[in-house]
């Protein structure tokens, strides 16, 4: 028992995280339907964000560094969508233009990032970053417990921005019926714009959460990207609240597996319940949305 | 106030509107009849934009819509209320209502609507906090009205309201409509299959029938003509 909560509560620490990582990549979809494959090096992009406020001199913490991460990549996502993805929005016949677009800016992101930092893993170890705490028998990492709060905060911010603003409501209202949402005078353009900036964002500073105990190459966000898909389908594509679940389940999975294989094999626990469930739900936990792609 | 002029859309090359003139006049309430298919909707998503003609002009107080985009139409006045309710069912009824006053001259006014709304349809009042999922069809359609009316339109447009509900449901309809009328000095386009009740609340009407104007007419002209009665709405009386 004591070994079961030894695993668990990591995987619930590291859930959070995978949650606010895939939120922003199930706001997106959810809002404007465009898979966002380059969703995972904007958290790349992020990372290296706060490690170059690390170690850059100003010995920035990068938690301390999110407020300012969560406005770069706002902005950032904004600008991306505005240059790029408002073309491909849209009409059936776009998808192919959708996958070829996003997957170009990751690799793009990635090149650029390999030639000027090389594939030489960067790190960031703050003061506290080995430290923590026991209650009981089960170890705390502080670094993990910081990440997981931080989450949780961000989470709740969005929560009340989606439920309890006039941006956040027009958004909510543009992805379950955009022509209804033309009709309130929505302007769409605007919604989609602000919805891919603060997806980006979610990632982004999810990813920032993340560096204190993940090493950061130009290729992190591959190891990132299963994880992220996986928690949307599983919580059901078009529910951001359903994607954060599906974070929760995937870091508890990935972690409780340990108790009896080997953390080689933990995304194949994953992939397990992910087929099961989709077995059992085919629109996944949450879906709203019944043939995506 | 809102005039088209020789206005023809279709749909990936096959026409729906056809060199379409229409009018209304500010204050003025206009019906549009006419069959399944003859492009009553299609004319309505021209005017609020969510289909862009093929050739034509739209004016909206002398100025040109077609300049604007779909949703500085709503800003301008133009509020269309879809065929098909189209309501946010995941959304509670309170939040619809918000979201229908997402229009900048109506957000400062959101109580003062809400309290007409309520008033117009009562049985709303008690649903605020349900989503809008969970209402009936009646219901539904009460809520979608209500919607266009919380953004304090210029000109409404309602794309058959009755369509789908029992007799007494639409009943509902077309009464709260018409106490809004009383109150309200919006002009407003109604699209409907029940013919005489559009008509008691309209001064003018338009038959379309293939994409085409095939008639128009006063409600004088058309009640008081058995012939064109006949031909155009139906035996129901
Ligand atoms: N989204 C669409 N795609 C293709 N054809 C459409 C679409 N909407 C309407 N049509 C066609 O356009 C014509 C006019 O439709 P519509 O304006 O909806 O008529 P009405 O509202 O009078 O019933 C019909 O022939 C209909 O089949
Ligand atoms: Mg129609």
């Amino acid at each position: 028992m004591i070994e079961f909560l030894q695993f668990l509560v990591p995987g619930i620490l590291i859930g959070g995280v995978y949650a606010l990582l895939a939120s922003g990549l199930g706001l997106i979809f959810g809002v404007m339907r465009v898979v966002n494959f380059a969703q995972a090096d904007f958290m790349m992009l992020a990372m290296y964000l706060s490690w170059a406020l690390f170690a850059g001199g100003i010995g920035l913490d990068p938690f301390l560094a999110m407020p300012g991460v969560f406005v770069v990549f706002l902005l950032l996502g904004m600008a991306v969508h505005w240059l790029f993805i408002r073309f491909v929005i849209g009409r059936r016949e776009n998808h192919d233009a959708q996958v070829i677009l996003t997957i170009g800016l990751g690799l793009i992101f990635q090149n650029l990032i390999l030639i000027r930092y090389s594939s030489e893993p960067r790190v960031v170890a703050p003061s506290y970053a080995n430290d923590g705490d026991f209650i009981g028998d089960i170890f705390i990492s502080r670094a993990r417990l910081y990440a997981f709060l931080l989450s949780m905060l961000v989470a709740a911010l969005l929560f009340l921005f989606l439920n309890r603003t006039a941006t956040g409501r027009a958004i909510r209202a543009a992805s379950e019926n955009w022509e209804a949402a033309t009709y309130m005078g929505i302007d769409i353009d605007r919604t989609n714009r602000i919805a891919f900036g603060v997806g980006v964002a979610l990632t982004a500073v999810g990813g920032s959460a993340l560096v204190t105990f993940q090493s950061i190459t130009p290729f992190v966000g591959l190891r990132f990207v299963v994880v992220m898909f996986a928690a949307v389908v599983l919580g059901g594509l078009g529910s951001v609240g359903g994607a954060f679940v599906g974070g929760v389940l995937i870091g508890i999975i990935q972690s409780v597996s340990q108790v009896w294989t080997s953390a080689a094999v933990k995304n194949v626990w994953v992939f397990g319940l992910f087929l099961l469930i989709l077995y059992v739900r085919p629109n996944g936990l949450f879906g709203k949305v019944q043939r995506a792609i | 106030m809102l005039e088209t002029h020789d206005l023809s859309a279709g749909y990936e090359g096959v026409p729906a509107l056809r060199s379409v003139d229409f009018r209304v006049g500010p204050q003025e309430r206009v019906a549009i009849l006419g069959p399944n298919g003859a492009g009553k909707s299609t004319l309505l998503k021209t005017i609020s934009g969510t289909v862009t003609p093929e050739v034509g002009s739209i004016r909206f107080d002398g100025q040109d819509l077609l300049a604007l985009s779909p949703h500085q139409r709503v800003e301008a006045g133009i509020v269309h209320v879809p065929q098909g309710r189209m309501i946010f069912a995941s959304m509670t009824v309170a939040d619809n209502l918000r979201l229908g006053g997402h229009r900048s001259a109506a957000r400062q006014r959101h109580d003062e609507r809400r309290d007409l709304v309520l008033e117009i349809f009562p049985a709303l009042a008690d649903m605020l906090s349900r989503d809008g999922g969970a209402l009936s069809g009646g219901q539904q359609q009460m809520l979608a009205v209500a919607r266009g009316v919380m953004a304090c339109p210029r000109l409404l447009m309602l794309d058959e309201p009755s369509m789908g509900l029992a007799p007494r449901a639409a009943d509902e309809i077309f009464e709260g409509v018409a106490a809004l009328l009383q109150s309200e000095t919006t002009a407003m386009i109604v699209v409907e299959q029940r013919a005489y009740e559009a008509l008691e609340v309209c001064d003018r009407a338009y038959v379309l029938e293939s994409g085409e104007v095939a008639l128009e007419a006063t409600n004088e002209e058309l009640l008081g003509d058995e012939r064109l009665a006949a031909a155009y709405l139906g035996t129901e009386l």
